[in-house]
């Protein structure tokens, strides 16, 4: 990687940690946006604590994800769960198509409001991506290195462990990237059931009409997602290497 | 059978009637016969004769329908399928090294396996990087992609001995190989197997490399043995047609001089020229007496000392028809 790119993501996550910290030093830039003397920085909590609070939610719900997702991949992968496959194909599918929103109208009801609902949201959304490439990481692995492994005498967790899941893991990595990086964006809905997080900010604006508030919300989101999935491809990049694959 | 130096570990391997259907389709009919110990037996026929699979029923990577595999009398079918296999070297076509893993940590796969403590395992894979020709320093770190065809063949061979195992079954372990790496990476399994005197049962279809390895050849067809003899016996009494046709009329001259040696054709006498080296094989000398358009040349041991002349009449006599 040559050195511009990694100056401007500097730059970036300098950006944001100055941001988020120190809000009110942007306060000229945004007071064109403002009408009616209305206050050009967020003013009713901490960005830096909503931000954490954000990225709480989004880690927790994208390590449930993929938690699920990963051995659920690996069962269907095995030939006693093999048949089970379509089955957990649909079910992760509808976790997909199902609207967060529509989750979140259905979760308040049961599980009351504030992060519980925006976790189960972000968990269903998540799965697929992670799913689907944990599926396509287990088989693509070389059906000869398999063979070379079971000729040798590794018994199948062993296969599972030292051979499958690591040549499957620059995949599965990606899949992980993906959901987070959708679930980043996603999870300033859950502010809509009072969970706390950036979509506060966005709501916020929103609200009273005020386009400073939502744009800061959206910029910190922004450049979090940014961040984050460069950080995650980086990850990436470092296990497929060790593979000998060039980076996707 | 051939003299070992070190590390004999060998082993008699007894097929009794194996036999694998799927369906209703045979794949391996009724097949018995013995490999003997420090010996190479390599398996010769068309795609889907059932080589491949009767080699995979040896270490039980396909279960036999019926029939028994004896490993120095044991059945293997007694034996736990993972532990079989620690015992059994195993090399395919492609190799199937780990991407993942150095050159070091494929070699070492059984070993670690086995539970070996780290300084046996490393001072076994430095043993077999240096029986292969590759350099400890330069290769043990690197990744399989980073190496050659023939250098990944080697450590594919290498990992399959790691464990000093008393059979080593190859299927197609050249058959990725260009044709002037595949004759030299021939050369250097025989030298290797001569030198720990591992017994091997490979699986091939490649005439000329049946001929140039194999101590003993079982010629399949169809799911049958056909004809499992010397490759002397093959050539002047094949048993069925096929064996005939797959050895080939044309070259059968050839491949009985390239089964001979010059010491065994050597004449009283002298001739000038550049001698020729009693342990060469006869088509080598004929092709040499050829090229230099001469009738005779003269015969050296290894270490020089002349032990007579070699004629191309001398030589045509060990191609003939046996009467």
């Amino acid at each position: 990687m040559s050195a511009g790119p990694i100056l401007w993501r500097l730059a970036a996550l300098v950006l944001l940690v100055v941001f988020i910290t120190k809000p009110e030093l942007f306060a000229p830039l945004f007071e064109p946006l403002t009408i009616n003397n209305a206050p050009a920085i967020y003013n009713q909590g901490s960005l830096l604590s909503l931000t954490l609070a954000h990225l709480g939610t989004v880690f927790s719900a994208a390590l449930a994800s993929a938690i699920i997702a990963v051995t659920l991949g690996i069962f269907v992968t095995r030939p006693s769960g093999l048949e089970f496959l379509p089955l957990s194909r649909s079910l992760v599918n509808i976790g997909q198509t199902f609207p967060p929103i529509a989750v979140l109208a259905i979760a308040v009801p049961l599980v009351g409001f504030g992060e519980k609902p925006t976790l189960i949201a972000l968990f269903l959304y998540g799965l697929l991506p992670i799913f689907e490439n944990t599926l396509s990481g287990l088989t693509q692995v070389s059906p000869l290195t398999l063979e070379a492994a079971k000729g040798m005498g590794m018994s199948l967790r062993r296969r599972l462990m030292e051979v499958e899941l690591p040549l499957a893991l620059p995949v599965i990595l990606a899949g992980i990237r993906l959901s987070v990086v959708i679930s980043l964006g996603t999870a300033t809905i859950g502010s809509t059931v009072a969970a706390k997080g950036l979509g506060e900010v966005i709501i916020a604006g929103l609200q009273s009409n005020n386009m400073a508030f939502i744009l800061q919300g959206g910029l910190v989101v922004a450049l979090l997602a940014v961040l984050t999935s460069d950080a995650l491809m980086a990850v990436e990049r470092f296990a497929a290497r060790k593979l000998g694959q060039s980076p996707s | 059978m051939r003299p070992s130096i070190s590390q004999r570990v060998r082993s008699v391997i007894e097929i009794q009637s194996l036999t694998k259907r799927f369906g209703d389709t045979v794949v391996v009919d009724d097949i018995s016969l013995t490999v003997d110990e420090g010996t190479i037996s390599v398996f010769v026929g068309t795609s889907g004769a059932g080589k491949s699979t009767l080699l995979r029923m040896i270490n039980r990577l396909i279960e036999p329908t019926s029939g028994r595999v004896l490993i120095d009398g044991q059945d293997t079918m007694a034996i736990p399928e993972d532990d079989l296999r620690h015992r059994i070297g195993y090399v395919i076509q492609g190799y199937g090294l780990f991407p993942h893993r150095t050159v070091s940590e494929n070699i070492a796969t059984v070993p670690r396996l086995l539970g070996w403590d780290k300084k046996r395992i490393a001072a076994r894979v430095e043993e077999l990087l240096d029986l292969f020709q590759l350099d400890s320093g330069e290769f043990a770190r690197k990744y399989p992609h980073e190496l050659s065809g023939g250098q990944q063949q080697r450590v594919g061979v290498a990992r399959a001995l790691a464990a000093k195992p008393a059979l080593l079954l190859m299927d197609e372990p050249f058959g990725a190989l260009d044709p002037v790496i595949r004759h030299k990476a021939q050369d250097d399994l025989l030298a290797i197997q001569r030198r720990l005197g591992t017994t091997i049962m490979l699986v091939t279809h490649d005439m000329d490399e049946a001929f140039h390895l194999g101590d003993k050849i079982a010629v399949m067809d169809q799911a049958r043995l056909l004809q499992y003899a010397t490759p002397a016996e093959l050539l002047t009494r094949p048993a069925e047609e096929f064996v005939e046709k797959l050895v080939g009329t044309a070259e059968r001259p050839f491949r009985l001089l390239a089964l001979g040696k010059v010491r065994e054709a050597v004449e009283p006498g002298a001739a000038t020229g550049k001698p020729v080296s009693a342990s060469a094989t006869l088509r080598e000398a004929l092709s040499q007496l050829l090229w230099m358009g001469r009738e005779k040349l003269p015969v050296v041991d290894a270490d020089g000392t002349p032990l007579g002349r070699i004629s191309i009449g001398g030589i045509l006599a060990h191609g003939r028809q046996p009467a």
